[in-house]
């Protein structure tokens, strides 16, 4: 166990099921492509597997959806979000999931949340902010030497003028002139439009 | 604490921090420096509230292992951690919460977007009652009448037939919640944006905290994107295709703006936006009418509709 759970080619988490009204499949909750960017990454392919003792950061946690799957296959999420109606909704998540750990802050401005985290091993980000790049960069400090970043880049938050392509090969290169090693990139199409799943890590 | 625990923690310190000088550093369950640990003690909102009180140093700031908080002795073991750390947390995200909900204007603007919905609502089934009267009354045109909603409705209100009466009925007692809801809404507006709703009306100025977000966002708002507020279609269609960019997007709404000349209009908009971030603010922060700012801010909007420069 620890390893990603394929049913029959469907994506699936162990846990208790009827967190948003997802389907279950013998018993496991099936984990949409199409309302997940992760899981989407997933049916992409992808190297970043989560296991029993992944510690995560999970930036732009939303309606905690996917946090939910994330939280059933890891051993702690901490998942940082700033809007107070998803956070409301977050909380109902967390509160049955006693591995999420729900932070209200900016994800733009880690210093406020420093003091309540550990290193984790992922960092993954899915925030809709023009400065996304920023925000990965400022965040990576949370990240164990042997981390990984996950940027789920919306390239229309960042320019709606230019082409998605230019978007991501500008934001490749801010991150890699940081000292950023991007490992892999993948385009999310079809089951979301203009997003990009680059995988950095510190070496 | 004994001393090889005290080693033990500077070990772990040295090898993480690589500064001659070791700062104290805090975090949720205590201070660390290079004597050792110090937990905290108390209760939880205290906890929350020294937590708003640590400067961290993105420069100097280490993450730090969650054993430290064992050997700080604040804790016994992983779950133990977690736990106090989820209820710190939760602590701190419903009163933030709650704090964000018990703004006032966070209620003014639910109230805009009823009032706004409440009007497709109306229209939507006024028209639909149109075009059902026409069945029954086949000479009944409308065309060229210019009738409004709410004469249509006191035509069709003659007609007989159970269902059709009782759902004009129903349409008619919507706008009259809808017109009761909207002086509720110029009424709170009035206090919860006294200088905004000076200078476009509350109705207006409340539309404009909706397309915002809060009163706090507007306020953060430069003046440009306050101007187009309500127009983002035709801005990203602007920025996207290079089609005319908007010249105003709610402000429209406001009489000074739309019964301006068309030579002047974007002038006005542009004017009357940047005395509306101005507002904002005060209303943000002062929370009270500045008289003052208000006759030169009137005046300046009401030169630019005389075609004059807007400079004082």
């Amino acid at each position: 166990m620890g390893r990603m759970r394929w049913i029959e080619g469907v994506l699936v988490s162990e846990g208790k099921g009827g967190v948003y009204g997802e389907k279950l499949l013998q018993g496991f909750r099936v984990w949409n492509p199409y309302r997940s960017k992760l899981a989407a990454l997933y049916y992409k392919g992808s190297d970043i597997e989560l296991e029993k003792e992944t510690k995560i950061l999970y930036l732009g946690a939303a309606n905690g959806t996917t946090v939910s799957h994330v939280a059933d296959y890891a051993e702690i999420v901490y998942a940082v979000e700033i809007a107070p109606r998803p956070m409301q909704d977050l909380l109902v998540v967390a509160q049955k999931r006693k591995n999420i750990v729900p932070i209200m802050a900016d994800a733009s401005r880690p210093e406020w949340y420093a003091p309540l985290l550990e290193p984790v091993d992922l960092l993954y980000i899915d925030v809709a902010d023009p400065d996304q790049v920023g925000i990965a960069w400022r965040n990576s400090i949370f990240l164990k030497e042997s981390g990984s970043i996950l940027l789920m880049l919306k390239t229309r938050s960042i320019d709606v003028r230019k082409d998605p392509e230019d978007v991501m090969e500008q934001a490749s290169r801010q991150l890699e002139e940081k000292g950023l090693v991007r490992k892999d990139m993948k385009w999310l199409s079809p089951y979301h439009q203009d997003h990009a799943a680059i995988l950095l890590s510190k070496k | 604490m004994p001393e090889y625990e005290t080693v033990a923690l500077q070990d772990i310190l040295y090898s993480t921090i690589n500064t001659q000088v070791l700062l104290m550093q805090s975090y949720w369950f205590g201070d660390v420096d290079e004597h050792g640990c110090h937990p905290f003690v108390g209760g939880v909102p205290e906890q929350a509230r020294r937590l708003e009180e640590i400067r961290v140093e993105p420069g100097t700031y280490v993450p730090i292992d969650w054993e430290i908080a064992l050997e700080c002795g604040y804790i016994h073991d992983r779950s133990e951690y977690i736990k106090k750390l989820r209820d710190l947390c939760f602590f701190i995200a419903e009163d933030k919460i709650s704090r964000h909900f018990s703004g006032r204007d966070i209620e003014l603007l639910q109230m805009v977007r009823m009032l706004d919905e409440m009007d497709d609502v109306i229209n939507l089934l006024t028209e639909r009652a149109v075009e059902w009267y026409r069945i029954k009354n086949p000479s009944f045109s409308r065309k060229y009448r210019a009738l409004t909603g709410k004469r249509m409705i006191n035509i069709m209100k003659k007609e007989h037939g159970r269902a059709f009466a009782e759902i004009i009925g129903d349409i008619e007692r919507l706008q009259e919640s809808r017109t009761r809801l909207m002086h509720e809404v110029s009424r709170i507006a009035g206090t919860v944006l006294p200088n905004c709703s000076a200078l476009i009306g509350g109705l207006v100025a409340a539309r404009l905290l909706s397309g915002a977000g809060s009163l706090e966002e507007l306020a953060r708002l430069p003046a440009s994107s306050i101007q187009v507020l309500g127009a983002q279609s035709a801005l990203f269609s602007h920025m996207r295709t290079g089609s005319p960019s908007p010249k105003h997007g709610i402000i429209f709404q406001h009489r000074r703006v739309h019964n301006a000349r068309k030579e002047v209009r974007g002038r006005v908009a542009r004017v009357l936006a940047a005395k509306l971030g101005i507002a904002a603010r005060i209303d943000y922060f002062r929370k009270e009418m500045d008289q003052d700012f208000m006759e030169s801010a009137q005046a300046a909007v009401d030169r630019a509709g005389d075609g004059k420069d807007a400079v004082d």
